[in-house]
């Protein structure tokens, strides 16, 4: 962990912290608008309750508070790389379906995808620096999602747009959590009174 | 009301009576003074149960009364008898045959029953021990048409030649509930939210409110503060959730029940209480600035992890046009851009950075942004401090020369100055 305790480490380890926040937030509000235009072009309502599904990472966490900053991490990436290749299949889907007729659902699905990959780069930076190293992906790789109907592919849809801008809340809490302690503490960083 | 002499020294033995007590648990036989809160939920303490003995015991021996012993002067004798006479008396009248609540919206008719007595026995019902006129009655009965919330008190009935008490009740008049009201709030995010609820308006009888709070497939346990009573809270067993907190509210009474649902998201409820200790001070030497600061609300449980951002408005009294800041972090701001000499007023709200609403603003404060003392005229040139420029930057005193003779540069550099020097004299008297 010598490497982790350095100056420059630990600088960088503030660095990348301070940008991966800003970067959740850009998410969290960009995700915002793209559920509405997801809602509009798809016919649903707003208001609608869709129950968990498979293969969709699931923000809500019990004793949150009681995670140490490796696990935040760890968790972070395996969410941020299943949604980049949900986002990827749903960009897929969208373009299967509504062409090059599709003016703003598509492109709004496209940057997202891309602020995701950059987001997911940024998670494995920090894994490094914590002297961890990132997870092979291989391993992470949620399994081929079986053939879904055209309403259970928008519901979908929907589903991971949700827990999208739920997890770029986390995110920056955790990173925040993150950036409270140096690099190489994987200790728990709990809150006075555990949640 | 006429008691026999023969009655009040040996009144009838009190018979299996009951008492009702408000307020206080425990009073026993105590008449309470106060009545419960319509929408407090308190209800009447009935005593229903005690012995007679129990309700001697707590009235306790009249003072002066023996219970044995050599006899005493007759004149005492005779004044504790009286006393003890009018004691019991006092305890049947305030006492219950059966012990009785009645609970009737406004606008019925009410028929009340004397006991057992029949039809036709000859009673006297009173109101409050009032009386109450004989066209009231139906026989043995008591009927009262359109009852209005002034009826509501203890009526009592008594056999016509004994005046025993027969029946008594307590008719409280009133209404079924309105939907309530309910809010939820996480002031203290992310340990938890509290919920808490009142009626739109009075039903005049006690009402019982019950909550329940569903989190999918859970039923949380919302924990009943002690004050203020018509609250509870909840703490949050996981964060982050998409899926929404279904709160129901159900409040009952004896005419009626009726309730309300909120349905929200974990994030849609959070608003912090208004920053604290909010204060505003002038800056020396600074005419146009005010520093402002504040605290964290105390009731934030964490603002190192959970930071909050604010907004400061502030308005000179003179003006209704507040201007605004918004600031990302620090509890402190300095106002560049005051209209000096004039009072302003300032308040400062809170709002979690990523999510929720704004608190409420905080309590004002007031602060005027520093003058300078006046000071006397003198022959030499005064140079009035001007406040046309729109930068704050700070500007050198009046006292301060703009001229020095000493300077050297030449007697045409020393001309202007002296030029210079008179057309600022000119316009400072112009403003004095």
């Amino acid at each position: 962990m010598a490497a982790a305790d350095t100056p420059s480490a630990t600088l960088r380890h503030h660095d990348l912290c301070s940008r991966g926040i800003r970067l959740a937030r850009k998410m969290r509000s960009d995700v915002t608008d793209l559920l509405d235009i997801y809602v509009e072009r798809q016919g649903l309502d707003a208001s609608i309750s869709v129950a968990a599904v498979d293969g969709v990472p699931t923000a809500a966490v019990e004793r949150w508070a009681e995670q140490t900053g490796t696990q935040r991490l760890l968790d972070n990436l395996a969410a941020y790389r299943a949604f980049r290749t949900l986002l990827a299949q749903m960009l897929e889907e969208q373009r299967e379906l509504l062409g090059d007729t599709d003016a703003e659902l598509g492109p709004a699905l496209a940057a997202m995808l891309l602020q995701v990959s950059a987001f997911v780069y940024h998670l494995e930076e920090l894994l490094e620096l914590e002297s961890r190293g990132a997870p092979a992906e291989e391993g992470s790789e949620p399994p081929a999602p079986p053939r879904l109907s055209l309403f259970e592919q928008k519901l979908r849809g929907l589903r991971v747009l949700r827990e999208l801008a739920q997890w770029a809340v986390r995110s920056v809490r955790d990173l925040r959590q993150l950036s409270k302690h140096g690099p190489g503490s994987g200790a728990a960083l709990g809150l006075p009174e555990s949640q | 009301m006429c008691w026999s002499l023969k009655e009040l020294i040996a009144p009838e033995p009190v018979q299996k009576q009951s008492v009702v007590a408000w307020g206080r648990a425990g009073s026993g036989g105590e008449e309470g003074t106060k009545l419960p809160d319509p929408s407090d939920g308190v209800q009447p303490i009935v005593g229903n149960q005690k012995n007679p003995r129990d309700f001697d015991d707590k009235l306790g021996t009249p003072p002066g009364l023996r219970t044995g012993g050599e006899m005493a002067n007759p004149v005492p004798s005779a004044c504790c008898v009286v006393l003890a006479a009018v004691v019991v008396v006092y305890a049947q009248r305030h006492s219950q045959q059966d012990s009785h609540i009645q609970y009737e919206r406004v606008g019925a008719d009410v028929t009340m029953k004397c006991g057992s007595m029949d039809w036709d026995a000859a009673v006297t019902w009173t109101a409050n021990g009032t009386d109450i006129d004989d066209s009231h009655l139906n026989g043995s009965y008591l009927i009262l048409k359109n009852v209005d919330l002034t009826q509501s008190g203890q009526y009592s009935c008594y056999e016509g030649s004994s005046w025993h008490l027969k029946y008594q009740t307590y008719l409280r008049v009133g209404v079924p509930p309105k939907e309530p009201v309910l809010m939820c709030r996480s002031n203290n995010y992310p340990k938890g939210f509290y919920c808490s609820w009142h009626l739109p308006s009075p039903t005049y009888i006690p009402n019982s409110f019950n909550i329940s709070v569903i989190h999918g497939t859970r039923e949380m346990v919302c924990e009943k503060d002690i004050f203020p009573k018509n609250r509870c809270h909840i703490r949050y067993l996981q964060l982050f959730s998409t899926v929404k907190y279904k709160v129901t509210l159900t409040v009952t009474n004896a005419l009626g029940k009726n309730s309300t649902t909120l349905t929200f998201d974990e994030f849609a409820i959070v608003k912090p209480d208004p920053p604290e200790s909010v204060v505003a001070k002038p800056v020396p030497n600074n005419p146009r600035r005010l520093e402002v600061s504040w605290q964290n609300p105390s009731s934030w449980p964490d603002p190192e992890s959970f930071p909050l951002k604010f907004f400061l408005r502030y308005r000179p009294l003179i003006l209704d046009q507040w201007q605004h800041v918004e600031l990302s972090d620090g509890t402190s701001h300095t106002i560049t851009d005051a209209y000096a000499g004039k009072e302003y007023i300032i308040q400062v709200a809170a709002k979690d950075n990523d999510i929720g609403t704004w608190s409420d603003w905080s309590v004002a404060v007031h602060a005027t942004p520093w003058t300078e003392e006046p000071k006397h005229l003198t022959t030499e040139v005064q140079i009035t401090e001007t406040t046309s420029t729109s930068t704050s930057s700070f500007m050198p005193p009046p006292t301060t020369k703009i001229c020095d003779k000493g300077a050297g540069v030449g007697s045409g550099a020393v001309a202007v100055c002296w030029t210079a020097g008179l057309v600022l004299a000119a316009y400072g008297v112009l403003f004095i």
